[in-house]
């Protein structure tokens, strides 16, 4: 049984370093509103804030896309080809069935998420490799299916969804989608966010860790990861719905791209999968670099180049992302700062015992070696 | 008459050419800490896998409480009630201790499983686990950072935290050091004395012997004794088969 005195001294150490940690993010956070809230005047002309848009579109779907990728550690290279769906979804909706356009995002985001179950369902029987490449196969496929199937999508010629306010004029247009993506933006990391804290959170970053042994201690994996495939795929048609109606143009070759999909898994990756905001700051360092090399070299294939090298660059070198490995440098300020603290009679006892123990432990335990530990 | 806690019948599993288990019937008793011993490579931690739904058997059938459990999910299996640990012990290594026994929790339906992973009752019982298996220090310590036998007991303090009727433990003593094999071997007892059941594979005899209440013998894939340690002390069949007189 946990004594009274044992859980208040433990808490006791980590106070300091825990409002810390809240009041930063606190400030990181009312930062993060005032730049969004702001950046429509800020923005010198309708360009630049149409490529803020497209910044945006990239952080929600990479935060889509980490609600897989960060919480169960599956490697989705087909979130592009969801998207797209929820595009074409929503812009046939519209052109075809005559829905008011949003109603049309709606549903099309509706019919994703159910089309996401069967999917999830084959999909998400295979691990590690063999999931990437499956997600990999059904950006083709779907690619194969929109541009062949052109009395229904328009083919390779594309489709043109109408725009929702006819009224507007373009930078009154930009300026309504900037805050539309923000707020969907902002639903996607609340979410996230309760996930993450949750108990079915901790399950899914236990299959993250150790799927066999999740399952071993009573958590339904499968059931687990097809529930959050399916909100991740809700997210990301959501997103390329939005996308649809504020773009107004699809074409299947973009909608459809296994390079959409690997955007975002950069991204996430440089961001860090395991933080809440980690992806979106990975979208805002390479969505920005993406809209610039576009502007600088145009039609050139180097800023596929530059995308490749940076993926390598993080994977080798900080394959937990950036966040996380600004966080790991932090930490190393940390224990200056603890010295000057004060310390409590409680929490002396508590580190001396705990060295202590820790070291008999330590100095018993060692002969299980991996050598000696398995079948002799 | 003690009833029975998990009982197979004619359990059979072959990999490649290797026949593992090969018509294991065995049964073990409810609220007794049971042994499973036998010589490396007799099916032992193949039976394990196989009971817990972690491995298909090719044929057979698998009992608990009454209920056939031979084709439920391994989580299914959780769920009726069995626990157990691994011989190469599993921790989710990126996890604090803290968490790690959390993620044990069983959520009550799709509500419970929104609720926050941290509730004061929780934390309190997963807390308590650590502290019983003195390892409370070690609370926001991720299980990477811990040895080997830190990282056993962190193991343990999970499977517990699922609350599991019954317990099967594969090798509980491999590579830990004498004075964590006593505490290991008093827990157990301490456990059963509140009435959860063991199944306990292990190669330490001292241990095996002085904790467990039924023994069963395993050779190349199939039980070959039973009895009290007095009488496996001393069969024939197991000298042969055990020390290979
Ligand atoms: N996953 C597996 N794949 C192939 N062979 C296995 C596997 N698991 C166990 N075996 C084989 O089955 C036999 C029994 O192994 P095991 O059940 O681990 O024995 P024990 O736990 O009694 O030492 C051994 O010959 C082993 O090599
Ligand atoms: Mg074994």
């Amino acid at each position: 049984m946990p004594s009274a005195s044992d859980p208040s001294s433990t808490t006791t150490i980590r106070r300091p370093t825990v409002t810390v940690a809240r009041a930063g993010r606190v400030v990181l956070l009312v930062v993060l509103v005032a730049a969004v809230v702001s950046f429509p005047s800020l923005a010198p002309n309708p360009y630049i804030l149409s490529a803020g848009i497209l910044v945006l579109n990239y952080a929600l779907l990479s935060t889509s896309w980490n609600f897989v990728g960060g919480f169960t550690g599956y490697i989705s290279l087909g979130h592009g080809a969801l998207a797209g769906l929820g595009a074409y979804g929503t812009g046939l909706l519209v052109t075809r069935a005559g829905l008011p356009s949003f109603l049309a995002l709606g549903v099309a985001a509706l019919v994703v998420a159910a089309l996401a179950v069967p999917i999830g369902y084959a999909a998400l029987r295979v691990r590690g490799a063999s999931f990437v490449i499956v997600s990999i196969a059904l950006v083709l496929v779907l690619l194969l299916v929109f541009q062949s199937w052109a009395s229904f999508t328009g083919g390779s010629r594309g489709l043109t969804v109408p725009r929702p306010f006819p009224d507007l004029l373009r930078p009154e247009h930009h300026r309504v989608f900037w805050f539309l993506f923000a707020g969907l933006l902002a639903l996607a990391l609340l979410v996230w966010w309760l996930i993450d804290r949750s108990r079915f959170g901790l399950g899914l970053k236990a299959i993250r860790e150790d799927e066999d042994k999740a399952e071993s201690l009573g958590i339904p994996t499968f059931a687990y990861k097809l529930v959050v495939f399916v909100v991740s795929a809700g997210f990301t048609a959501a997103a390329g719905g939005l996308y649809a109606l504020w773009f107004g143009d699809l074409d299947p070759v973009f909608q459809f791209s296994i390079l959409t999909g690997s955007y975002l898994v950069l991204m996430a990756l440089l961001g860090g999968v395991r933080t809440l905001f980690g992806p979106l700051l990975g979208a805002l360092v390479v969505g920005t670099a993406l809209e610039y090399f576009k502007v600088e070299y145009g039609g050139t294939p180097l800023h596929l180049v530059a995308t490749g090298l940076l993926l390598a660059l993080v994977v080798l070198f900080m394959p937990d992302g950036v966040l996380p490995a600004v966080a790991a440098m932090l930490d190393r300020f940390r224990p200056a700062q603890q010295s000057i603290r004060e310390v409590t009679a409680a929490e002396l006892r508590e580190q001396r015992e705990s060295g202590v123990r820790a070291e008999t432990e330590l100095a018993a335990t060692r002969p299980g070696t991996p050598s000696t530990r398995e079948r002799a | 008459m003690t009833d029975q806690a998990l009982r197979t019948e004619g359990l059979t599993k072959a990999f490649g050419g290797v026949v593992a288990l090969d018509g294991a019937g065995v049964a073990f008793r409810h609220g007794q800490v049971n042994a499973l011993i036998g010589p490396n490579g007799s099916g032992k931690t193949t039976f394990f896998n196989c009971v817990t739904g972690m491995i298909r058997a090719d044929s057979g059938r698998t009992v608990y409480r009454g209920r056939d459990i031979t084709r439920a999910t391994p989580h299914a299996v959780a769920h009726a009630g069995i626990g157990r640990t691994f011989q190469l012990c599993r921790v989710f290594p990126r996890m604090s201790a803290l968490d790690n026994v959390l993620a044990a929790v069983r959520p009550g339906g799709v509500l419970g499983r929104l609720r926050g992973a941290r509730g004061r009752a929780e934390v309190d019982r997963a807390r308590g686990w650590l502290t019983r298996l003195g390892i409370e220090h070690l609370v926001d310590v991720e299980a990477r950072n811990m040895s080997w036998g830190q990282q056993k007991l962190l193991e343990l303090a999970g499977v517990l935290m699922s609350d599991p009727e019954t317990v099967l433990l594969d090798e509980p003593a491999g590579g830990v050091n004498p004075a964590l094999l006593d505490r290991i071997g008093g827990l157990v007892r301490e456990l059963n004395a509140e009435g959860r059941t063991f199944v306990i594979v292990e190669h330490n005899m001292d241990l095996v012997m002085s904790i467990s209440d039924h023994i069963v013998v395993f050779d190349r894939g199939r039980p070959i004794a039973e009895g009290p340690p007095s009488v496996i002390r001393s069969d024939e069949r197991v000298l042969g088969a055990y020390l290979g007189v």
